[in-house]
């Protein structure tokens, strides 16, 4: 038994990424969930239009800070910020005054209707506390009864996309290179962007298929609204399965094997479903390790998806994350497309576009030798 | 006049320091098979890696069918590496098929073989491996390559699917194709045409198997105490191979075989090595150099 132990420990030793695994991943994922898992909403965005828009701001208490203060505005205006996401309430003076609630940010909302209360906004009372905002009880737009479904399945469906981007397809093209297949294509009349593409658009496919599975059941099973368009819906999955499938493809071409691929994409795949959004809100986690969030393509989609979905949120509103997945996708697109030329393009093919010396061109061929 | 389907000259691969393939030159014409002899490490690989375009030469020069490796010039190619390189979890007639989806060509050329017609609706992976490399060589050879590149094709195959095999490779030259072979078996190199045993990087002897044998000879030992005579000669350091009760020492005088058997009552007499025995002497030589 104890030749068994030291063999294993050797073995261990030599996986330098199951060690890392095993070791780097879980104080890692202390560190950033101890920052990033909390519910607690402290700080409500929130913007005020009429007449009174001015004395009403300045009456706000905390939790709720004023963004955007517009006394030429009206309810219509404050409803369309909270459509396009600019803020979570919404405080409209006037004749009738309003309080506005974007229901399909449900913690922050969740936050929101209880201070509201604390602060007398609890259905008619007087409020005192903010006079030009007396008698208006607050009403929750996109998800009235705050279900958490809601806001879980739209973001779920990007998860979904995630798994099979990203998993699957890095497993799908590592397959080819252990079992020498990428070598043979390597000598085919074939270019690599039509292997990267013939690659790619199966899972494209299948993840598109998934994602339509996904969304009928939310909407029929959970009955969660689709209220928005869907081509603005389908061109954000659009880019999100581009930007998916090429961290895929991209983490399979630095991979030996299927076992390596696996951990590479669970290391991209974990952090994503803590840090986009999906569950924890993006306000809540700690400033040092919001930035994170903003790398991953899921952050983006959860919020096109739940924007489309709850919110019938137009593309003008949402052009930030489209634009965010956009630039990743094409960064992982040109990526992998770079990592497949390295191994598939002909030899004078390399010769020819970057002469190398004797020493970059060993390095250039290290893929093709470490098949 | 012949045509030279590939080209090596003065052909160079470097690995930082470590230099796989060194100064090699050679020509392999339409119709003639080529055996590409050498232990592992010898650069057998990588000289092919080179020809098939996957690798650049670090100095020197390949060229396919008079120009240099290039998408183009795969059109040309068949390869089957020793890991035959096929889906093994497509069927026979679905690995086919994928192949005319690259290559091109008309629907008949990518019918299964007869020999494997009843086999080319099986998943790949679910068939002997005799089978598993005639349907690797039934894919490499659909498009009507001028050139077909086999690595180690026949290793971990019985003696009957390797003859077969040795006759597919008979027909594709029959058919005006080049092939280069490499292989570990040395009755298989009978087979080849024209042999280039390399070492160390480099060609050390091309020719026919004949030709290369040449002059070369060994000294026969026949002993009743042969299993001491072994001893004696293998302490002496002298490379001394066992056929039967028979011992033969290549590389060795009379003299030098005598002086180590000490007296032991054995006869010794002279034959012409075999290939075999060539090799090894060719590739010992090249040992005391690394």
């Amino acid at each position: 038994m104890l030749g068994m132990i030291v063999k294993e420990f050797r073995q261990l030793r030599r996986d330098r990424r199951t060690l890392a695994l095993m070791i780097v991943m879980p104080a890692v994922l202390l560190i950033v969930l101890g920052y990033a898992a909390s519910f607690d909403v402290s700080s409500i965005s929130a913007v005020v239009s009429g007449p009174q828009a001015a004395t009403a701001a300045a009456a706000l208490h905390p939790p709720f800070h004023a963004v955007d203060v517009a006394p030429g505005q009206d309810a219509a205006w404050a409803h369309s910020q909270l459509r396009d996401g600019k803020a979570v309430a919404a405080f409209v003076t006037g004749a009738r005054p309003q309080v506005l609630v974007d229901g399909s940010q449900l913690f922050a909302a969740r936050a929101a209707v209880t201070a509201l209360s604390s602060l007398g906004h609890s259905g008619g009372a007087g409020a005192s506390a903010s006079a030009p905002l007396a008698g208006a009880a607050p009403q929750i737009l996109f998800n009235p009864e705050l279900k958490t479904s809601y806001i879980m399945i739209p973001g779920l469906a990007g998860l979904v996309l995630v798994f099979i981007g990203t998993i699957i397809t890095a497993l799908g093209v590592v397959r080819e290179r252990e079992t020498g297949t990428l070598e043979q294509l390597a000598v085919m009349p074939i270019r690599p962007r039509d292997v990267f593409l013939g690659k790619v658009v199966p899972y494209f496919v299948v993840a598109a298929v998934d994602l339509g599975i996904v969304l009928t059941i939310g909407v029929s099973v959970f009955g969660v609204p689709f209220n928005g368009s869907v081509a603005v819906y389908a061109l954000g999955a659009l880019l999100f399965l581009f930007a998916t499938l090429g961290t895929g493809v991209v983490i399979s071409s630095v991979s030996q094997n299927q076992g390596q691929a696996t951990q590479l994409a669970l290391m991209t795949v974990l952090p994503q479903v803590l840090l986009s959004g999906l569950i924890f809100p993006l306000g809540s986690i700690a400033v040092g390790v919001r930035w994170i969030s903003y790398v991953f393509p899921l952050t983006y989609f959860t919020e096109i998806s739940r924007g489309v979905m709850l919110r019938d949120e137009p593309i003008s509103g949402l052009w930030l994350p489209f634009a965010c997945l956009a630039g990743i996708g094409f960064a992982m697109l040109v990526l992998a497309t770079l990592r497949f030329r390295a191994y598939l393009q002909p030899a004078e093919g390399h010769k020819r576009r970057r002469a190398p010396a004797p020493e970059e061109a060993t390095a250039l061929a290290g893929a093709g030798e470490r098949k | 006049m012949t045509e030279v389907l590939a080209e090596c000259v003065n052909a160079t691969r470097r690995f930082g320091s470590f230099t796989a393939v060194d100064q090699v030159s050679m020509k392999i014409e339409a119709g003639e098979i080529v055996g590409l002899l050498g232990a592992n490490g010898a650069g057998k690989t990588t000289l092919i890696r080179m020809l098939l375009g996957l690798l650049p030469v670090s100095e020197g020069e390949v060229r396919l069918f008079g120009r240099p490796p290039s998408r183009q010039t795969r059109h040309e190619i068949g390869y089957v590496p020793q890991g035959l390189g096929i889906y093994a979890d497509l069927t026979v007639a679905e690995n086919l098929q994928f192949s005319r989806g690259v290559y091109g060509g008309p629907r008949q050329d990518y019918d299964a073989p007869a020999a494997l017609r009843p086999f080319a609706s099986a998943v790949v992976r679910d068939l002997p491996l005799g089978l598993q490399r005639r349907a690797a060589f039934a894919e490499a050879l659909a498009h009507r390559p001028k050139l077909l590149i086999l690595d180690e094709p026949t290793s971990g195959m019985d003696p009957l699917a390797r003859a077969r095999l040795w006759e597919t490779v008979q027909r594709t030259t029959d058919e005006g194709a080049a092939v280069l072979i490499t292989t570990h078996y040395m009755e298989e190199s009978q087979e080849c045409g024209r042999l280039i045993v390399m070492a160390q990087g480099q060609v050390v002897a091309a020719g026919s198997a004949a030709e290369i044998v040449g002059q070369a000879r060994v000294i026969v030992v026949q002993s009743d105490s042969w299993v001491s005579a072994f001893r004696a000669l293998d302490a002496a350091g002298l490379p001394v191979a066992l056929v039967g009760t028979t011992l033969r020492v290549p590389q060795a005088s009379r003299a030098d075989v005598a002086n180590a058997l000490a007296g032991l009552p054995c006869r010794l007499t002279e034959a012409p090595a075999t290939l075999e025995e060539r090799f090894f002497e060719l590739v010992r030589a090249r040992e005391p150099a690394r």
